[in-house]
């Protein structure tokens, strides 16, 4: 059963009833959590239990079928994708979309759109803030890139870079937005053991440098079960424990759902 | 000099209005988004200059005034961009495939409605358009500043906050909606401003061609220019300038090239009338070779390396 | 309005509707089955009509590298038209080995492969243009035997005269459509090419030939489209070369009103607007074109899926 008692007095971000369904088929059923400030928040379950489909609801890709959302007490249900990134929500994809044909500086570079004022007519004619806009955002986006080991292949094509390293790009362009929260959608996959120990000192680092609240979607349960403060596990679109590590690794529950069929 | 500019002055004016109206194509291809309205706004402009110069201005002795034709230019371009907006605003909610046939049907009304009202003078359309110059080439005094802003603006754009915005929709609409960008808003303001640049242009083309009527800016001509864009480039404004250019002067080079002494008859008279023909072959071949033009920025940054590394 | 009048513009509708509905099939079996739209059908349509036309043994006019050129052969115009739409129809194969084939085997940008077949229709209308000129060419008089002109569907008091070219026309299309209904729905074939429509790459995993597939779809397609277009030439006439592209676009107007990659929206949507056009009144006729492509806007913008087709949902 899911423990009331930890959801405490700090959230960030609250789910309510969630519900979303495509045709005949429920992808989330009536899923209600709450993310804390500054945690770092573990989605797992078995292929198709809804993970993706619950990212995307939070970062308004889809609209939920019913229930509501919330980012810091505003509901967020139906706001389009770029006012919910503008809110403060950035994320990262599980087949990664990465803008290919540009190099890792540009794809970066875009993200701090929502950082940028200058509109049409500054931008065309270079009239102030907008120079000065423009090198600070470059400035910012090699920080980034340096922050992610990439800084020496700024100019590289984004296609071109190893699997790993796209994901690294994925994250550096998630935090060019300079989000409250980062949502990571298997980060790891596709990543070896060492690289995967890296990562997750990576994501706590992250978390104290931008003082960000982490939601991440995960496979490799060790990883997991290290990282996150609390865990939530969906099965077939149903949240069936919401805890901390020890709590859900015992709850018997998921044992039966998910990691008793590992 | 001057029989070189009064056998040509026709043609090079053309040519740079061919370039401006692949320019007008490619600012919404610049979001990915394969607009075909720009020669129905293209005709609309022209129409609004045409029937202000003939039945409202109405200056019948001498030259006409050349800051009329500019008055004409700037509202055929309000009266684009106003359109633009309510054109664009419902339809570029479409994407891909349904959006070409959206601009297809846009194109197909105005068309019509053109070749049956009044005001445009029916299937005949309208003629006697006054003429602000004496020969064609001093045309080049309205459509060169034209030119020059628009690679200019164009250059710019390519380089600022609102390029990038352009460029990630083109990429990838749905993680440029996860970085904060409203794709919709944007890709109705390339649209406007390609509707915009297509209205300008016609309204002067409309003075230059002396007559205006429905066969005007047809789904034929979008394709020419269509082609011109894509065989140019995609992915920097300097594609679409010499592919227009390239394109509105291929007629009168296949031309030239068949008067050559020596051709076979069948090849000189297949370069004479199959001008469509080799238009349409180097669409197919330019898209699957080519996919994305002649001109692409990787040619610029490769020099500017090589340039850096000597 | 008139009962009789009603009556006799309700089924000219449906005739021309009829027309519109094959046509438009040819576009929604491609769409269905590669998501993409040949510009090229409204090319094939007019080829088909040249083709029945030199069948018949007919001589073209004065412009043109053939001028004056005819057929030794004269066939009867049943068997013209049907060898002249199957010749179409090859024509559609060559068109999708060499214009969509090798896009598709680049996985290019489905943008990509409109221009390409814009490219092919614009390749096809001025080389038929260059060939045999843009004259009028009309079917000779005999083209439907010893038919009477028109045929009565009223009483002899109230007469209801309907041409009978509009009367085969419906006819054929009807036929045409059952057909295509049993091969589609009843045979192995017609659920092969469902399966590759539905997922091409698990129809290939399970020994289905997706290419030969995508070859016989063209094939059906461009067949339609030459069938459609020799219909409407001997009903009217070929006025050029451009024939088709007004039509092909009229096309689009139907399949985005049936549904994009449906084939009972197509049908419906070429009934609707045939129907909608023969009740456009004697005033308007001039913007009947309008109409069409206006409905096609709205729909584009009210319900992008048409009447009959499926909500497109975008994999994240």
């Amino acid at each position: 059963m899911i423990d009331e008692n930890l959801t405490t007095s700090n959230p960030i971000l609250e789910a309510k009833s969630l519900n979303r369904t495509f045709g005949g088929l429920v992808a989330v059923n009536n899923v209600s959590f709450t993310v804390n400030k500054n945690e770092i928040f573990g989605l797992i379950g078995p292929n198709g239990a809804g993970k993706t489909t619950l990212f995307n609801m939070i970062t308004g890709l889809i609209e939920p079928s019913s229930g509501q959302m919330f980012y810091q007490g505003e509901e967020i249900s139906f706001l389009r994708p770029h006012l919910i990134a503008k809110a403060g929500i950035a994320r990262t994809f599980q087949n990664i979309r990465l803008f290919g044909d540009l190099s890792a500086l540009e794809n970066v570079t875009i993200a701090r759109h929502i950082h940028t004022k200058s509109g049409f007519i500054r931008g065309i004619l270079g009239l102030p803030p907008a120079p000065s806009e423009e090198i600070r955002n470059k400035q910012k986006a090699l920080e980034l890139l340096d922050l992610v080991g990439l800084s020496d292949r700024a100019f590289e094509k984004a296609r071109n870079f190893p699997y790993g390293d796209q994901r690294r790009l994925e994250i550096a362009r998630a935090l060019a937005l300079e989000p409250q929260v980062l949502l990571l959608d298997e980060p790891a996959a596709g990543m070896n053991p060492s690289e995967k120990n890296q990562l997750s000192e990576f994501i706590r680092e992250l978390r104290s440098q931008f003082n960000l609240t982490v939601i991440l979607i995960e496979h490799h349960v060790p990883l997991v079960m290290g990282l996150c403060d609390r865990i939530a596990v969906l099965n077939f679109g149903k949240l069936i424990a919401l805890g901390d590590p020890a709590q859900v690794r015992t709850n018997p529950a998921v044992i039966e759902a998910y990691l008793g069929s590992d | 000099m001057a029989g070189f500019l009064s056998t040509y002055g026709f043609l090079i004016v053309s040519m740079v209005m061919g370039a401006l109206l692949g320019l007008s194509l490619y600012l919404p291809l610049m979001t990915g988004q394969l607009s075909l309205a720009s020669p129905g706004f293209y005709a609309l402009g022209g129409y609004i200059a045409a029937i202000l110069s003939t039945q409202v201005f109405k200056v019948s002795d001498g030259l006409y005034p050349i800051g009329l034709v500019l008055l004409e230019m700037s509202i055929a371009g309000v009266v684009s961009g106003v359109l633009g907006v309510l054109v664009g605003i419902p339809a570029l909610r479409l994407r891909g495939i349904y959006l070409a046939i959206a601009t297809i049907a846009f194109v197909e009304v105005l068309r019509v409605l053109s070749l049956n009202l009044d005001i445009t003078g029916g299937a005949v359309g309208i003629f006697g358009i006054p003429q602000p110059f004496l020969t064609p080439i001093e045309y080049l005094w309205i459509v060169i500043p034209l030119l020059l802003m628009s690679m200019v603006l164009l250059y710019r754009l390519e380089r600022i906050r609102l390029g990038r915005a352009f460029t990630a929709i083109r990429e990838d609409e749905l993680a440029a909606g996860a970085m904060g960008i409203d794709p919709t808003y944007y890709k109705v303001l390339a649209f406007t401003l390609g509707a915009i640049l297509a209205g300008v242009v016609g309204a002067v083309s409309a003075h230059f061609l002396n007559t205006w009527n429905a066969r005007q800016g047809t789904f034929d001509a979008s394709i020419v220019y269509l082609t011109s864009v894509l065989i140019g480039g995609t992915r920097t404004f300097v594609g679409p300038v010499l592919g227009g250019m390239v394109f509105t002067a291929l007629p009168e080079v296949l031309r030239a090239i068949a008067d050559t002494a020596g051709l076979p008859l069948w090849l000189a008279q297949f370069l004479r009338d199959g001008r469509l023909i080799i238009f349409g072959l180097l669409i197919v071949l330019g898209t699957i070779f080519f996919p994305q033009g002649l001109v692409t920025p990787d040619l610029f940054k490769r020099r500017k390396d090589r340039k850096s590394q000597s | 309005m008139d009962i009789t009048l009603f009556v006799q513009q309700f089924l000219n509708g449906l005739s021309i509707g009829s027309i519109y509905a094959i046509f438009a099939l040819g576009y929604t079996l491609i769409f269905s089955i590669l998501g993409i739209i040949n510009f090229a059908h409204g090319a094939l349509f007019t080829l088909g009509a040249y083709f029945t036309y030199a069948l018949m043994g007919e001589a073209f006019g004065l412009n043109g590298l053939l001028a004056n050129a005819a057929l030794p052969v004269k066939l009867p115009f049943a068997l013209a038209l049907i060898l002249g739409s199957a010749l179409a129809g090859l024509v559609g194969v060559a068109v999708e080995r060499i214009a969509f084939r090798p896009l598709r085997r680049k996985r290019a940008d489905s943008l990509l492969t409109v221009v390409s077949s814009l490219g092919v229709a614009l390749v096809i209308v001025n080389l038929i243009q260059y060939l045999v000129g843009a004259e009028n060419y009309t079917f000779p008089g005999n083209t439907y035997g010893n038919l009477p002109a028109a045929i009565n569907f009223g009483t002899a008091e109230k007469p209801i005269p309907i041409r009978t070219v509009q009367v085969v026309i419906f006819g054929v299309s009807v036929v045409i459509l059952t057909i295509l209904t049993y091969f589609i729905n009843r045979t192995k074939y017609g659920k092969a090419m469902k399966a590759v429509a539905e997922d091409p790459i698990t129809a290939s995993l399970l020994g289905i030939n997706t290419d030969g597939f995508i070859v016989l779809t063209f094939f059906i397609s461009s067949f339609l489209a030459g069938l459609a277009g020799t219909l409407v030439a001997s009903s009217v006439s070929i006025p050029g070369p451009y024939f088709g592209i007004a039509f092909g676009l009229k096309g689009l107007a139907v399949i985005v009103l049936g549904g994009l990659g449906s084939i009972p929206g197509a049908v419906l949507g070429g009934v609707v607007i045939g129907l909608i056009e023969a009740f456009v009144p004697a005033d308007y006729s001039a913007y009947k074109d309008a109409f069409a492509f206006g409905i096609l806007f709205i729909m584009l913008l009210v319900r992008p899926q048409g009447l009959l087709g499926r909500r497109f949902v975008q994999k994240v």
